[in-house]
């Protein structure tokens, strides 16, 4: 399984931010790249990724909250 | 009892309005310098049982700052859903509470306003992002208070402060007319004295918040953890009180709290960035410098990531309600695991502990969020330098009344709740 879906590095998130019209207070890309990394890294660790069907959608989730009462 | 601001909420029912408007307006007059729980106090109140409310609950023609310098003088045109409904019960309103900024944070620094103070010692944090709601419940200046939760921010400052907060299940109580930070994982709870108040309050912003007994309630825990990871006089308290609820809880394994805060996050901040975009493209100064620090992150966030992550929240709902509940009414564990930290540690001026202290402390509410579940926060014991600890129970969707019952339960065995900061 693919566990890390993105690799940030500060120039890279300077440029996304940058497109996004984004302003980084200085010094703050790095901070910003390592803790990213981290975070999408735990979350794509997910032992539920890989089980989870082509059709689950976010839209599903009312529902389940309704049939989990 | 000679002083009436220091009543239940049931028995403040029964006391004519203007006299506990002038209880609560005395103490907010000896409290509110040391812990700066009110951003307003209004001259004069809507007559009823006095509340006041997180600053973000919007109330046509007054100002609802957010707790930001960006809205400090935004004038709502429209009335919260969850403010209506305590006008139409009759509740008062004395004010507008203090808060993190934009409900972005969860300790209770406010570089605009000041921050809120906790009154059982204000060098430490009240918790947030419902700061003043958790401060001035706990100084009894109010009878309860309504708070966000979309992280922790009921139940966080509901523990610091040593009072009875509920998060309520995502959807279950109107957003119409509140701030808004995560729509995902945005929910509305009170903040009062005991489950029974909060009962009361549940009751009229919801259409529920019976606390009945209704039956023998079951407790799922996994001792081992907070044994291990929680500090060892929470870890006590939170194993007594476990006690006192269910001599017979189930032992389980703890749900994956650390993949469940991750997707909390990515949710949270991608939404969060998304809901601020036009402010930090065109006035990103006038943020705090952690506000803008934590919008900032948000814009990381691939799409794909955030969207992939929402995919995976009703398997993990599913999981959550099939697996660590089980044949279980609710699971049991600390609010925050760790000491309380001061407010110097985790201000503008923390150290390089500071990311630590701050991971700790919601370590243990955002994976409520992500699943969207109920939660209690009580009170179960002080530590030895006289700040409140809290256990957490948390139950499956729209679960409320039990909770509350078992809330009540606890608090029927207990007196912790009954504590008042001098």
């Amino acid at each position: 399984m693919v566990t890390v879906t993105i690799l940030w590095s500060a120039e890279a998130i300077e440029t996304a931010l940058a497109a996004q019209g984004i302003a980084l207070a200085s010094g703050r890309a790095e901070r910003i790249a390592r803790a990213q990394q981290a975070l999408l890294e735990a979350a794509a660790a997910d032992p539920l990724r890989a089980t989870l069907t082509f059709d689950a959608n976010p839209a599903g989730y009312p529902a389940a909250l309704e049939s989990c009462r | 009892m000679s002083d009436p601001a220091l009543l239940s909420l049931a028995q403040a029912r029964e006391v004519a309005p203007r006299e506990l408007v002038q209880a609560c307006r005395a103490r907010i007059e000896r409290w509110q310098p040391r812990i700066n729980a009110f951003l307003e106090v209004v001259e004069n109140p809507r007559p009823g049982v006095p509340l006041a409310h997180k600053d973000m609950f919007y109330r046509a023609g007054r100002v609802a700052s957010c707790g930001s310098r960006i809205r400090r003088d935004w004038v709502a045109n429209e009335t919260s859903a969850a403010l209506e409904r305590l006008d139409a019960a009759g509740f008062g309103d004395l004010g507008r509470l203090n808060m993190s900024e934009f409900a972005y944070g969860p300790t209770g620094h406010n570089e605009h306003f000041g921050d809120c103070r906790n009154p059982w010692n204000p060098e430490y944090i009240t918790g947030g992002s419902s700061s003043g709601s958790g401060a001035a419940v706990a100084a009894r200046l109010v009878f309860g208070a309504l708070g966000s939760d979309t992280g922790g921010s009921v139940r966080l400052p509901a523990a610091a402060c040593g009072v009875t907060g509920l998060k309520t299940t995502w959807g279950r109580v109107s957003l119409r007319g509140a701030m808004p930070l995560s729509h995902s994982l945005d929910t509305i709870g009170p903040l009062a004295r005991s489950a029974e108040d909060c009962a009361i309050l549940l009751q009229t912003i919801a259409g529920d918040g019976d606390s009945r007994e209704k039956k023998e309630i079951r407790i799922a825990m996994s001792t081992e953890w907070i044994e291990r990871y929680a500090d060892p006089q929470v870890a006590a308290a939170v194993l007594a009180a476990a006690k006192a609820l269910d001599r017979n809880a189930l032992e389980v394994e703890p749900p994956d709290f650390e993949t469940l805060s991750a997707h909390c996050l990515v949710v949270m901040q991608a939404e969060a960035s998304a809901q601020h975009a036009q402010w930090m493209r065109e006035r990103p100064a006038d943020y705090s410098s952690a506000v803008r620090a934590r919008l900032e992150a948000g814009y990381a966030i691939p799409a794909a990531a955030y969207l992939e992550t929402l995919r995976l929240r009703a398997a993990w709902l599913e999981r959550f309600c099939a697996q660590t509940l089980g044949a279980a009414d609710l699971y049991l564990l600390p609010t925050i695991p760790v000491p309380l930290p001061t407010r110097e540690q985790t201000g503008p001026k923390g150290g390089a502990d500071m990311p630590r202290l701050l991971s700790d402390l919601t370590r243990l509410t955002r994976w409520v969020n992500y699943l969207g579940v109920p939660a209690l926060a009580l009170p179960c014991g002080f530590d030895a330098r006289g700040l409140p600890m809290s256990l957490q129970l948390v139950g499956r969707p729209f679960s409320e009344a039990l909770l509350l019952a078992a809330g009540r339960q606890y608090q029927r065995a207990t007196d912790w709740h009954q504590r008042l900061p001098a």
